[in-house]
C-alpha cells in the first residue's frame, strides 16, 4: 500500500465542517490533506454549469438531482424513501427523510442556507427543561464562534430582527450583510399574523413573522467582501480569483443549486484556503482509521481512490498526519469509526441520531400574493422555539414558503395537469385559472426537534456493503412521543395562522408528494427530512455521556477530532450548519494552538 | 433547411398551440421551443396523427363559436384528445407525459412516449411560469429583491430593495 507524504493534518471531507478547519490551518501556515470521496465536479464554473442544466432537464426536481453521486461515493436519495431501495438501509420503524450530497463542497451545494443561532436554553435542555442532555459548552462560550462563523459564510441579517428568546450580541455587533429582503408574501402574512397569541400548555406566546438569517449575499455593511462563485480549474495551478460574490437574485432554487452562487457553499471557503501548503485529493473514499492500540492514537486514514466515478474500480492507499479530522457528516463519520471497529466510550458511536421531522401546511391566500418567486423562504415564525413547554413536548419553528406549493405537491406542474387532464381546461380559460391561483399558493414548513434516544441509531453489517466494499449505513429510526406532540402543537398553530390570515387550508397528505406517515392520538402526520443530521458522535463534558470532548476531540484518540452536526448532544429548533460552523472554528483555534507549538 | 411548406406547418402549429394554451402566437414564438415541441409530436406519435391533429385545427369555424367546437372535435375526440391536452402540457411544463395506457393500446405505442423533461431550455419556457407572473425556479430570475415587490394586482408598497 502506498503511503502519502505526512501532513500537520488530515481531514475526511470538503465539506463546510472540513473547509473552516482546512481554511485556518493552512493560513497558520500548517499543511494539510484534505481526503474528498466525491468528484470535484463543482470546482469549475463549466462544470457547475452543467450540474444546473442537468437539474434544468430533470423530471423530479428532488434536491438531489444536480448532484449525481459516483459509483464509488453514494449517497442518500430522498426519492428512495418509499420503497427503501436506496443507499441507507432501513430497518424503521420510521424512515429516516434526509439526504446528503457527497462530492467537492458536501452537502452545502444543496442546502437552503437558513442560518440561526442556537438559543442559550438549547445547550441546557437537561438543567432547563429535564429533557435531554446538557452541552459542555454554553451560548456564551460559542458566542465569539457564532460572530466569526457568520463573516465565513456570509450571512445576511439584521440584528435588530434577531434579539429574541435570549439571543444577545455584542455592543455594536452586526451581520456582515444587510438581511435579504423579506418577500410581498412574508409582508402581507406579517400584516395579518404579527401579534397573534398562541397558547402552549399555560404559557401564552404572542407570534411574528420574522426575517431569518440567510447565506445568501445581499448588501455588505461595513466594507465586507462577500464570496463569488468559485472557479478552480486545475487540481494544483492558480485558480481564477475569486469574484466579489454576486447578490441574490432570486433564483428560488436555492435547493437543489443557486445557479449563481450567491447562496453559501463550503467550496467558497476551500476557494480561500492558502494553496501552498493545502492539497485537496478528490475521488478518495476514507475506508478505515488505524489506531496504534496501546495508546489509541491514529497513525494513518486508509482511503479507495477510484479514477472513473462510473466504476468501482480502486487502488488503497494510506493518509499520514500528526491529527487527524472526520469531517464526513454526522452519518459518514459513525460509518467511519464503526468500521474501523471504534465504537466509542460505552458504545456510543452513532448513537442519537436525530433530525428535523418536518410537516408542510399549505393553502390559498385571499389575495395574490407574489408565490414562486425569491429565495424559497425569507422569514420564519421563531417565537415557539423555546418556552417551559419544552418540558412536555418538541419545540418547533416555521419557515415561510415563497415557492409555493412546489415542495408539499409539485406545484405548478400538478396544477397544470390538473387543470388539464382531470378539469379539462384549455384555452384562455386554462391560462385564467392558473393566474388567479398559483400565485396565491402558500406553504410552511413546520420543522420539529427531536432529542438524542440512544436507540436511534448508525450502525453497520458486513452483509450491507457499497460498490467499494465501504459499508452502507444502516438506519434504526423512531419518532417519539416528546415529538410527535410538538407535530400535532405545530400543525394547530399553523391551522391557527391560516385561518387568522383567511388562507384557505389545503393541506391534504394524500393530495401532495408522498411521505411518510406518523400517528399520534389519532391524527396521521406525513413528515419529511429536513437534512440535519444530528448525535452520532455527541460532545460532552465526561466520556461517560459521550464519544468527544467540548473540542471535539475524541476521548479515547486523543490526535483524532470528530467535526460536524454528529457532535451535537441535542439540536434545539435551529438548522444546524451555522453551530457546526461555529464548533468548526473553534476546534481550528485549539489545532492551531497546539500544532504550531 | 426550412421551406415554404415547413413554415406554413410550423404556423399551423402554433395556431393551434395557441389556441390550446390561451397565449398568443407571438409569445408562443417567443419562448424559441415551436420548432422544438412540434419535433417532439413527430417523433413520438404516429405522422397520421400529427396530421390529423393538424387538419382538425384548420377545420375549426371561425368565431365565437370556434373554441366549443375545438372542445368537441379535437379535446373531446378519443384520439385527437389526449394528444392535444399533452401537448398543452408539453407548453406549460416543457415536459412530455406518457399517453394513457388505453390510448397506447388503441391506437400505437412508441418506446419515445415516455414522460420527461424535453430538455432545459423546454423547462425554463414554460408558460405555467408566465401564468403564474413568475419564473422557473433556477432560471431567469427576477433580480435582487425583485421578491419584495408587490404582484401587478397589488400594486408596489412600502418596498425593501435597499441601495442599489
Ligand atoms: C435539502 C437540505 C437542505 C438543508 N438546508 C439547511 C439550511 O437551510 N440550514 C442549515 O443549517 N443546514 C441545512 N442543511 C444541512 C446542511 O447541508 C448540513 O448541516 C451541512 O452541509 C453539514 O456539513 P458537513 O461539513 O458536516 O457535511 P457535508 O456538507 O455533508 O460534507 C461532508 C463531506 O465529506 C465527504 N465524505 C463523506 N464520506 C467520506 C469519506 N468516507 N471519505 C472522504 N470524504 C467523505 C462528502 O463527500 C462531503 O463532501 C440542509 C440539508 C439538506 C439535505
Ligand atoms: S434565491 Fe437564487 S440567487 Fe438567491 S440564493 Fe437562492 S438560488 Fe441563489
Amino acid at each position: 500500500m502506498t503511503k502519502d507524504a505526512a501532513f500537520d493534518t488530515v481531514i475526511v471531507g470538503a465539506g463546510v465542517a472540513g473547509a473552516l478547519i482546512a481554511k485556518h490551518l493552512t493560513d497558520a501556515g500548517l499543511t494539510v490533506l484534505v481526503l474528498e470521496a466525491g468528484p470535484g465536479t463543482s470546482r469549475g464554473l463549466d462544470d457547475y454549469t452543467r450540474h444546473l442544466e442537468r437539474f434544468h432537464a430533470a423530471s423530479a426536481k428532488s434536491p438531489e438531482s444536480p448532484w449525481p453521486p459516483a459509483v464509488g461515493a453514494p449517497q442518500p436519495d430522498t426519492t428512495a424513501l418509499r420503497d427503501n431501495d436506496g443507499y441507507f438501509v432501513q430497518r424503521g420503524p420510521n424512515p429516516y427523510g434526509s439526504s446528503y450530497t457527497r462530492l467537492w463542497g458536501g452537502s452545502t451545494l444543496h442546502w437552503l442556507g437558513v442560518s440561526l443561532r442556537m438559543l442559550p436554553e438549547d445547550f441546557r435542555m437537561r438543567s432547563r427543561h429535564g429533557v435531554g442532555r446538557d452541552w459542555p459548552l454554553d451560548y456564551t462560550a460559542l458566542a465569539p464562534y457564532y460572530g466569526r462563523a457568520e463573516r465565513e459564510i456570509g450571512v445576511s441579517a439584521d440584528v435588530a430582527d434577531q434579539s429574541y428568546l435570549g439571543v444577545t450580541f455584542p455592543e455594536g455587533y452586526d451581520y456582515p450583510m444587510r438581511r435579504v429582503p423579506p418577500s410581498y408574501a412574508d409582508r402581507v402574512l406579517a400584516a395579518a399574523v404579527d401579534g397573534m397569541p398562541v397558547t402552549l400548555g399555560d404559557e401564552e406566546i404572542a407570534i411574528r413573522v420574522r426575517s431569518y438569517p440567510a447565506a445568501r449575499n445581499s448588501i455588505p455593511r461595513d466594507g465586507y467582501r462577500p464570496a463569488g462563485a468559485v472557479d478552480i480549474r486545475t487540481d494544483d495551478g492558480p485558480s481564477v480569483p475569486p469574484r466579489q460574490g454576486e447578490r441574490c437574485q432570486g433564483n428560488t432554487s436555492c435547493t437543489p443549486i443557486c445557479p449563481v452562487q450567491a447562496k453559501y457553499h463550503a467550496g467558497k471557503t476551500l476557494a480561500q484556503a492558502d494553496r501552498r501548503f493545502l492539497t485537496v485529493r478528490v475521488q478518495a473514499v476514507a475506508s478505515r482509521i488505524l489506531v496504534d492500540p496501546a495508546s489509541g492514537a491514529v497513525r494513518g486514514i486508509e482511503y479507495k481512490r477510484y479514477d472513473d466515478p462510473a466504476t468501482a474500480a480502486h487502488t488503497t492507499r494510506i493518509a499520514t498526519g500528526r491529527t487527524y479530522i472526520l469531517a464526513a457528516h454526522a452519518v459518514e463519520n459513525a460509518k467511519l469509526m464503526l468500521a474501523s471497529g471504534l465504537e466509542g466510550p460505552r458504545g456510543q458511536v452513532g448513537r442519537t441520531l436525530m433530525d428535523h421531522p418536518a410537516l408542510y401546511a399549505w393553502g390559498l391566500a385571499p389575495l395574490d400574493i407574489g408565490a414562486y418567486r425569491g429565495p424559497q423562504s425569507t422569514s420564519g415564525i421563531e417565537d415557539l422555539r423555546g418556552g417551559a413547554f419544552r418540558a412536555r413536548h418538541a419545540a418547533f419553528r416555521f419557515d415561510v414558503g415563497n415557492d409555493g406549493w412546489r415542495a408539499s405537491t409539485g406545484a405548478p406542474d400538478t396544477a397544470v395537469s390538473d387543470a388539464v387532464m382531470a378539469r379539462n381546461l384549455f384555452g384562455p380559460a386554462l391560462r385564467a385559472q392558473l393566474g388567479a391561483t398559483l400565485p396565491r399558493h402558500v406553504r410552511l414548513s413546520l420543522a420539529v426537534e427531536q432529542l438524542p434516544d440512544p436507540d436511534n441509531r448508525v450502525s453497520i453489517d458486513p452483509a450491507c456493503l457499497d460498490p467499494l466494499g465501504n459499508p452502507r449505513p444502516v438506519i434504526d429510526y423512531r419518532i417519539d412521543d416528546y415529538t410527535l406532540a410538538g407535530m400535532a402543537a405545530a400543525s394547530d398553530v399553523a391551522r391557527a395562522v391560516f385561518r387568522r390570515a383567511g388562507v384557505t387550508d389545503c393541506t391534504d397528505p394524500s393530495k401532495g408528494s408522498w411521505f411518510p406517515s406518523v400517528f399520534y392520538r389519532g391524527r396521521e402526520f406525513r413528515y419529511h427530512g429536513m437534512g440535519h443530521f444530528a448525535g452520532t458522535h455527541a460532545m460532552g463534558a465526561d466520556p461517560a455521556g459521550s464519544v468527544i470532548d467540548a473540542d471535539q476531540r475524541a476521548w479515547e484518540h486523543r490526535n483524532l477530532f470528530l467535526v460536524g452536526s454528529g457532535s451535537f448532544p441535542t439540536m434545539g429548533t435551529s438548522n444546524p450548519t451555522l453551530t457546526l460552523a461555529a464548533l468548526a472554528l473553534r476546534t481550528a483555534d485549539r489545532l492551531v494552538e497546539e500544532l504550531a507549538r | 433547411m426550412t421551406g415554404p411548406a415547413d413554415t406554413s406547418r410550423l404556423d399551423g402549429f402554433v395556431g393551434l398551440s395557441a389556441l390550446l394554451t390561451g397565449f398568443a402566437p407571438v409569445q408562443l414564438l417567443g419562448t424559441g421551443m415551436a420548432a422544438a415541441y412540434l419535433a417532439v409530436l413527430d417523433a413520438v406519435l404516429p405522422e397520421d396523427i400529427v396530421g390529423d391533429l393538424m387538419s382538425a385545427y384548420r377545420q375549426l369555424p371561425r368565431g365565437p363559436e370556434r373554441e366549443r367546437a375545438a372542445e368537441a372535435e379535437i379535446l373531446g375526440d378519443p384520439r385527437l384528445g389526449p394528444v392535444a391536452r399533452n401537448l398543452i402540457v408539453l407548453w406549460y411544463c416543457g415536459a412530455w407525459t406518457q399517453l394513457p395506457a388505453a390510448w397506447r393500446a388503441a391506437f400505437g405505442a412508441s418506446p419515445l412516449d415516455t414522460s420527461r423533461v424535453v430538455s432545459a431550455a423546454a423547462y425554463q419556457a414554460g408558460l405555467q411560469w408566465l401564468a403564474a407572473g413568475a419564473h422557473a425556479a433556477g432560471a431567469n430570475p427576477q433580480g435582487y429583491g425583485a421578491w419584495a415587490i408587490g404582484p401587478k394586482s397589488a400594486g408596489s408598497s412600502g418596498l425593501e430593495r435597499g441601495g442599489a
